[in-house]
Order: C-alpha cells, then structure tokens, then sequence
C-alpha cells in the first residue's frame, strides 16, 4: 500500500464530525460546508492532549488504589474498603464471578487503557515500524472498553443510595471514588482525543 | 478529480472510491478494516419511532424506583436519581456529577436529540440547528451508559442479597426497556444517511 493514497497525500482533509471532504489549500475559511464545524486533517494537537490526559490519568490511579472507595457500616461498626478489598470480600463470601467482574472492570481495564494508550504514544513518538492493522485494533479495543469501568462508581452510587438506614447499614463513598471516576473520565478523553491515524502516518512503507 | 466520488477512512485515512452498499451490508475499509457503512432499513422512520417511544419511557425509568431494600424491618427505595442525590450530599459532588450526566442527563439528551432530529427529516423539516443537533447527537452517545449502569444494579444486587431483602420496582421495568430502545436506537442509526439528508434539506431551503 503506497503512502500517495491518503487523504492528506492528496490534499484533502476528512470532517472530523460529518465526514464530508473538503480540499486543504482551499481559499475559504476551513469550515465544513456540511456541518459548520472546523476542519483539520489530523485531531488538533493530538499528541499532546492525549499525553497531558494520560499523565494525569497515571496520576490518579495511585489514589485510587490506595484510599477506600467506600466505608460500610454495620450496626455502628464502620469498615474501609479499597477496591481491591471490596474484590477479596467478593471472593471471600464465594461470589467468584462477580469478583471476576469487577477486577476487570475496575482494576486492569483501566491499567490496560493506561499502557495501551502508552504504547501508542510511544509508537508515534519514536516512530516504530508496527503491523498499523493490529495497532489500530488496539486503540479500538481502547476506545470500546472505557466506559465499562464506570460499573464500580454506578454501584457505589446504587449501594450508598439504598444502604442509608441510619445506625442499621449504612455505605459511603470513599475519597478513592472521586480518583477512580476521575481516572475513568480522563482516560476516555484521552482515547478520545488520540487520532490512529498518527500510527499510519509514521509508517515508512 | 471530482471530491464527491471519494470518502476517506476515519481511522487510517485511506483515499477510497464512495460505494454505496446495499442494506444489511457492510462497508470496510480495505487497509484497517474499519466499519465505513452499514446501511439500516428505514433508518430515519425507525429512529423516529424508537425516540419517542424512548421519550414516553424516560419518565417512569427516572422516578419510579427501581430497587428496594429491607434489612431489620428498615425498607428504604432507589430511584435513579436518589444515587446522584446522596452522593452529593456526602458532598462528593464530582462522583454524583458525573453519575447524573452518564445514567440520567445524557441518555435522556440523546433520545431528545434523537427525535428531534429524526423528526425533522420525517417530515422533510429543514432547520438550522440540525448539523449542530446531530454533533452534538455524535458527542454524548459514548457518555451515556444506561448498559454500564445496568450491570452496577446487578452487582449491587449481589452484593447486597447476602445481608438485606431486595425488591424490584416498577422502575426498573421502565429502565431496561429504556436501555432496549437506546441500544435499538444506536443499532439502527445510519450517520451517513443522516448526514446526507441534513445536506440535502438544508441545500433545498437555500433555493
């Protein structure tokens, strides 16, 4: 497959939002004549959004690992959990398949989304020769996992909202909840704002 | 070279030939196998019918409860919305936003859309809200994630069914048929249609 047969090689750019063609060098101000909105060949500074959402994303997955994601009390007697800790109650009272559940949920999909959006930012950076077919796959794959790692704060919200009997039971969200959504937001964001065809461009064939 | 034969692979920015396949067939891009196209049967119809059968339902899905719970005599409901109520409360306003916008406002903002737009190219209705309508349509449907939410009740359900007695509400009828038509929605959606005739009705109200 010949370079030449890009879009960008042939002058033309693709609208990011309705996908109407438009020529690069063209007089008119590069507005999408479709839908009205900016046209450019490549997400803007794709490479540095997605580096900057990263980073943080990095960040953010120590507290969320480390602080309890939600407090349960029984009869006045309060118990922190982490996520992991909520996992190895799951496993303990013999609920193997929903600990199984939230481990990938809540603890390697977000890990792999973090590595895997590395590694595609390292790609570009160094300009590694790579089946481009398979490494798109993988920001695909990136892309469509994200949001399945929202099951852990939907669940902390369902249960804080019914587990609210006073003295009885109560559940409360811990200050990892906040690092974990954040962590899952700025991860899709990053997913988000990557463009795959940086991994086609830096392919030499 | 006429621009209008030709179409350029979102993903790996392949110049390709425009084809148009026929229904219930898919266009793939030849170098990294991305889904170009996959036309629906009377996408704009369906997608009118669906959203405001959606609309009908995003009522009942909000308010009514959806799980209820008994431990030692003490019953206490859900609803959707109390989820983001009580954690904000627990001032963890940022986890109570961010459940609000991905199980209440953005499924709801989508079927609106969704009819609105549909709506409007039913009745041959041009408007020029419609290309921001349908972007903004393409920039919610990832953040609204009534399917996610499903599987946290199930979990929550599990968890819980050790310690307290559960029964489920009315409302979550109402949410699993609203999260049926979101995913009928999206599974019929053809954005290349749609596109196409939001070009076509806004070039003929220009004449």
């Amino acid at each position: 497959m010949k370079k030449n047969n890009t879009a960008l090689a042939q002058g033309l750019m693709r609208c990011h939002e309705c996908g109407k063609l438009a020529q690069i060098h063209s007089p008119a101000p590069l507005i999408c004549t479709r839908c009205g909105s900016h046209l450019h060949a490549r997400l803007p500074h794709s490479f540095q959004r997605t580096l900057a959402l990263l980073l943080s994303g990095f960040a953010l997955y120590i507290p969320a690992n480390l602080f309890p994601i939600m407090t349960v009390t029984k009869l006045g007697v309060g118990e922190p959990h982490t996520i992991l800790g909520g996992i190895v109650a799951l496993i303990h009272s013999d609920m193997l398949p929903i600990a199984m559940l939230v481990l990938v949920a809540s603890i390697l999909v977000p890990l792999l989304k973090l590595l895997g959006l590395s590694l595609l930012l390292l790609c570009v950076h160094f300009r590694w020769q790579v089946n481009a077919k398979l490494w798109t796959r993988l920001y695909r794959i990136i892309a469509f996992v994200g949001r399945w790692s929202m099951l852990d704060i939907f669940m902390i919200s369902i249960l804080v909202s019914l587990v609210n009997l006073g003295g009885v039971a109560q559940v409360i969200a811990g200050s990892a909840a906040t690092a974990f959504a954040a962590v899952v937001v700025l991860t899709m964001f990053a997913a988000k704002s990557f463009d795959p065809r940086l991994i086609w461009d830096v392919q030499n064939d | 070279m006429k621009i209008l034969n030709y179409l350029a692979c979102p993903e790996c920015d392949l110049l390709l030939q425009r084809v148009l396949p026929a229904v219930n067939e898919k266009a793939h891009c030849p170098r990294c196998h991305y889904l170009l196209h996959r036309p629906r049967i009377q996408s704009i119809t369906r997608t009118f019918a669906l959203s405001l059968t959606g609309l009908f339902l995003l009522l009942p899905a909000n308010l009514l409860p959806i799980v209820g719970i008994k431990i030692l005599g003490n019953s206490h409901d859900g609803t959707l919305l109390s989820g983001s109520v009580t954690l904000f409360n627990e001032e963890m306003w940022a986890v109570a936003m961010v459940v609000f916008l991905a199980s209440i406002l953005f499924p709801m903002l989508s079927i609106i859309l969704s009819l609105l737009i549909s709506g409007h190219l039913y009745f041959h209705r041009p408007n020029r809200y419609l290309s921001a309508w349908l972007r903004t349509l393409q920039h919610i449907d990832e953040w609204a994630m009534l399917e996610v939410y499903l599987l946290g009740i199930i979990v929550a359900c599990v968890k819980l069914a050790a310690m307290a007695e559960l029964k489920f509400g009315l409302g979550l009828t109402a949410f699993v048929l609203l999260l049926w038509v979101a995913l009928m929605l999206a599974s019929n959606f053809d954005r290349v249609l749609f596109w196409q005739r939001i070009e076509q009705l806004n070039a003929h109200e220009e004449k």
